[in-house]
């Protein structure tokens, strides 16, 4: 089995061996839902940050009582596992206010005393960018890390933050080196493979992932190129955690080159400045990544991110999809869409649930019809 | 699509028409029922929900006055020289007047296009044909349709004050913004709510009127300010005096009150016309209340809407208060006890009074964080449904709440648990009738009281 093929089946379940290893050291494991969490903060104290999907789940019914049926297949997957007890390896869950469905999903989980977890927290993110939100941010995050240094008794210092810091942008360096190859003329790695590692390393220890990826690019490096005459597309929208999706689409004779998703582009793109003083770097490092549509007025941001990923990755199209119910993507790819086809770009809007293959067919159908179209 | 020019014009001439109802209409007249044939099924119910009873009537009179003058105010904006700012509900007009703006509320505006003969469901279907999707909230998609239609002119500026509490809300504003080439301003809205959540606020709304003063040309004058803030106050002060009338049972205040209550208080908080509207339906109600008259044939059940109403088809107010018996005390949209007071000192004083009451509108106030805070939509319904005495208390199911269907289960258990007031959930979209009409509404409400005795007399 090579690398790949290890992460790929670390991405199928929740708990993984990479998990089940760290806690055997009697360390924690924290859930997160939201790429503006700063997570460094827990990694510089031993608590591995572990990011919640509802990933093979596939039935909701648990949760459909509680959210509905307007409420995103994904906030209902991630709180029928809850439910169902499936995050009991996690010693709590940090949400953000990201979206309604999102913070529905941790208010119901939090409410059932059966499934809580010994730590729930949310930490409130503003929904604009300022200076003024930017201190009301870094606040609200100095009260998330007193909690936790409190709850876990563990002390964030400006040292093994700096060091986590490293780790982080050392990752955050190497998958972007997996994308500088995707935009190449012949990318070496497959659309599925890189959201395999990038949702890999959302689900292991940074410092792991980094001796495997830094492997994994070694063998590519020695690894004779292969001619690759497929339709070039990039993937844009909401949280795609689920490389059968791309498998589904690249099945079509296309390649996903690049992406603007937070299992993706967006949550990688931006380093922390080393430089500064570290905890106030991580707190703008996040705050100032690339905005998720949740960010009100910088939608001509997320454009200008979206165009970028397509014209260095050399890509033919887009596809824009979104979990049905998500207004926030929804909007936005209806903005992308028009504003990308006014500079003759190929665009596919996708709606989607969320889950293994859900709506497969379906999906195989509009992107064959996309991809003769733009031929 | 079946459209028609100049929505705005026709808007006018409806509530003008609307104004000038005679006190002594007599519904039995050969001319009345004559009138009444002759009018379209959905403008004849609406006519007879404002008209057949006497103190609604006369409410309604001084209502669509005011609307009238409201929609001419905004007709002529341009020509006056006046800038035209669209705001959500969750938005409070005063500091727009203050600054000799017109603002204008996206959901009322959305609302009063069932006024039109074309009704609201072609522009709500264009605003998705043209690219908005589908989930997203009925209660502005007719006014990007309008766009859209180009029957209605664009605003020189948006200002969105909601976000964090609907994402539909917030995530329209950007589009239209963007797709018309709008200016748009937002204030961020904090999570909690408490002092340093309020300052936050305070300081974001004071940075927007900074941008309005340039926008509209206007420097900010504080007589001005004090004389818009006044007014709104009295409103304010009149509208309480009505919320204090519901409390008695049987309940005095006219069933449409509410429906009129909500568009001007979204649309006319600071102006002279709003405290017009108030004194009337404060005197009527009170003189309700010394005649003993509520409901007919005999208040039943107390009637409360969990979040937001019906907007597409008024004729169940009058159906509940006519023949029905069942008054309705309440939604969530008009709840109005915690506004709070503008203290009219200074302009500093003016201005965070204006911020406090937009952190403390619908909304805003219950669904901004999370449900268990204090003054979460629990907290707020809990003390509603107390104080009001409510029998009943109705989910309607608009489609795009996400963020309260995500919740409803929970508050519904709590309400059972804490007052063991019965509640339902229905499926329905506020301001689109296609999901559910309003015959099936009004027989699942019928099913629903019949299974609460004091519907059947019983205690």
């Amino acid at each position: 089995m090579n690398a790949i093929e290890e992460l790929s089946k670390n991405c199928k379940s929740l708990e993984n061996p990479y998990v089940t290893e760290w806690k055997s050291q009697g360390k924690k494991v924290m859930g997160y839902a939201c790429t503006y969490l700063p997570e460094e903060l827990l990694y510089a104290v031993d608590i591995l940050p572990y990011r919640i999907t509802g990933r093979g789940i596939t039935d909701s019914s648990k949760a459909d009582s509680y959210l509905s049926r307007v409420n995103c297949s994904f906030a209902r997957c991630c709180l029928e596992a809850a439910l169902d007890s499936k995050f009991d390896f996690l010693d709590g869950a940090i949400f953000v206010n990201g979206c309604d469905h999102i913070r529905r999903c941790f208010e119901n989980w939090e409410a059932h005393e059966t499934a809580a977890l010994p730590f729930m927290y949310i930490l409130p993110v503003p929904h604009r960018l300022s200076e003024n939100g930017y201190e009301w941010f870094k606040e609200e995050v100095s009260k998330l890390r007193a909690a936790f240094e409190m709850r876990f008794r563990v002390k964030v210092t400006p040292e093994n933050l700096k060091k986590a810091i490293a780790v982080y942008n050392e990752t955050r360096r190497l998958l972007r080196k997996v994308y500088d190859l995707r935009a190449g003329e012949n990318p070496p790695f497959t659309g599925a493979e890189a959201l395999i590692l990038v949702t890999a390393s959302t689900l292991m220890p940074k410092e792991t992932f980094n001796q495997l990826l830094n492997e994994i690019l070694k063998t590519i490096e020695t690894k004779p190129q292969e001619k690759n005459n497929k339709t070039r597309l990039v993937v844009a929208g909401s949280e795609l955690d689920d490389p059968e999706f791309i498998e589904n689409v690249e099945s079509l004779g296309a390649i996903v080159v690049s992406d603007a998703l937070c299992f993706g582009a967006r949550s990688i793109w931006n380093l922390t400045d080393e430089n500064q003083e570290p905890f106030d770097a991580l707190c703008r490092r996040y705050y100032n990544h690339e905005p998720c549509p949740r960010m009100a007025g910088e939608f001509k941001r997320r454009l200008d991110f979206v165009k970028d990923q397509i014209q260095r990755s050399h890509a033919d199209g887009a596809i824009l999809e979104y979990i049905k119910f998500c207004d926030q993507h929804g909007t936005d790819n209806a903005l992308l869409k028009i504003n990308l086809e006014k500079e003759n770009i190929p665009v596919i809007e996708l709606e989607r649930q969320y889950g293994p293959l859900a709506d497969a067919g379906r999906v195989r159908t509009r992107v064959q019809a996309f991809l003769e179209r733009i031929g | 699509m079946n459209s028609q020019p100049k929505a705005l014009e026709r808007m006018v001439e409806a509530f003008k028409l609307g104004s000038f109802i005679p006190e002594d209409l007599d519904f039995e007249s050969p001319d009345v029922k004559l009138l009444l044939d002759s009018l379209p099924e959905r403008r004849r119910e609406m006519f007879i929900t404002m008209a057949k009873d006497p103190d609604t009537r006369m409410i309604s009179n001084v209502f669509n006055q005011g609307m009238g003058n409201y929609w001419e105010s905004v007709l002529t904006a341009k020509d006056k020289g006046k800038k035209v700012v669209f705001i959500p509900f969750n938005f409070s007009p005063e500091i727009f007047y203050a600054l000799d703006m017109v603002p204008v509320g996206v959901e009322v505006l959305d609302t009063m296009t069932m006024t039109l003969e074309e009704g609201i469901s072609p522009y709500l279907d264009l605003s998705i044909e043209r690219g908005l999707p589908e989930t997203m909230c009925s209660a502005q998609r007719a006014v990007v349709g309008m766009l859209e239609a180009g029957v209605l002119g664009k605003p020189d500026l948006l200002v969105n004050g909601a976000l964090g509490g609907c994402d539909p809300n917030t995530k329209v504003f950007e589009y239209m913004g963007e797709k018309f080439d709008i200016p748009t301003l937002f204030i961020d809205v904090p999570y909690y709510h408490d002092k340093r959540s309020f300052k936050y606020y305070e300081q974001g709304f004071k940075e927007v009127v900074k941008i309005l003063e340039e926008v509209s040309g206007n420097k900010l004058d504080e007589d001005r300010l004090r004389e818009v803030c006044s007014l709104s106050n009295k409103a304010n002060e009149l509208a309480m005096e009505i919320s204090d009338l519901k409390r008695h049972v049987p309940n005095p205040v006219p069933n449409y009150y509410n429906m009129n209550h909500l568009a001007t208080k979204l649309t006319k908080l600071g102006t002279q016309d709003a405290v017009d509207f108030y004194q009337m339906a404060y005197d009527r109600s009170l003189d309700r209340f010394k005649k003993g008259k509520h409901v007919l044939p005999e208040e039943r059940l107390r009637f409360m809407f969990m979040y937001t109403g019906i907007y597409f088809d008024n004729s169940f107010h009058s159906w509940f208060q006519e023949e029905m018996g069942i008054s309705y005390i309440m939604d969530m949209l008009i709840f109005s006890d915690h506004v709070p007071y503008i203290d009219l000192r200074n302009t500093d004083t003016m201005l965070a009074g204006l911020a406090a009451i937009n952190m403390n509108l619908p909304m805003t106030r219950q669904l901004k964080g999370k449900n268990s805070f204090h003054g979460g939509w629990i907290s707020d319904l809990l003390y509603y449904i107390e104080k009001y005495k409510a029998d009943c208390v109705v989910f309607t199911g608009h489609t795009a709440c996400k963020q309260v269907w995500g919740v409803y289960r929970m508050v519904a258990d709590r309400i059972q648990k804490e007052l063991g007031t019965p509640t339902l959930r229905m499926e329905a979209d506020g301001w689109d009738s296609r999901t559910t009409p309003m015959e099936v509404l009004k027989e699942q409400w019928e099913e629903f009281f019949e299974t609460i005795p004091k519907y059947h007399g019983e205690n």
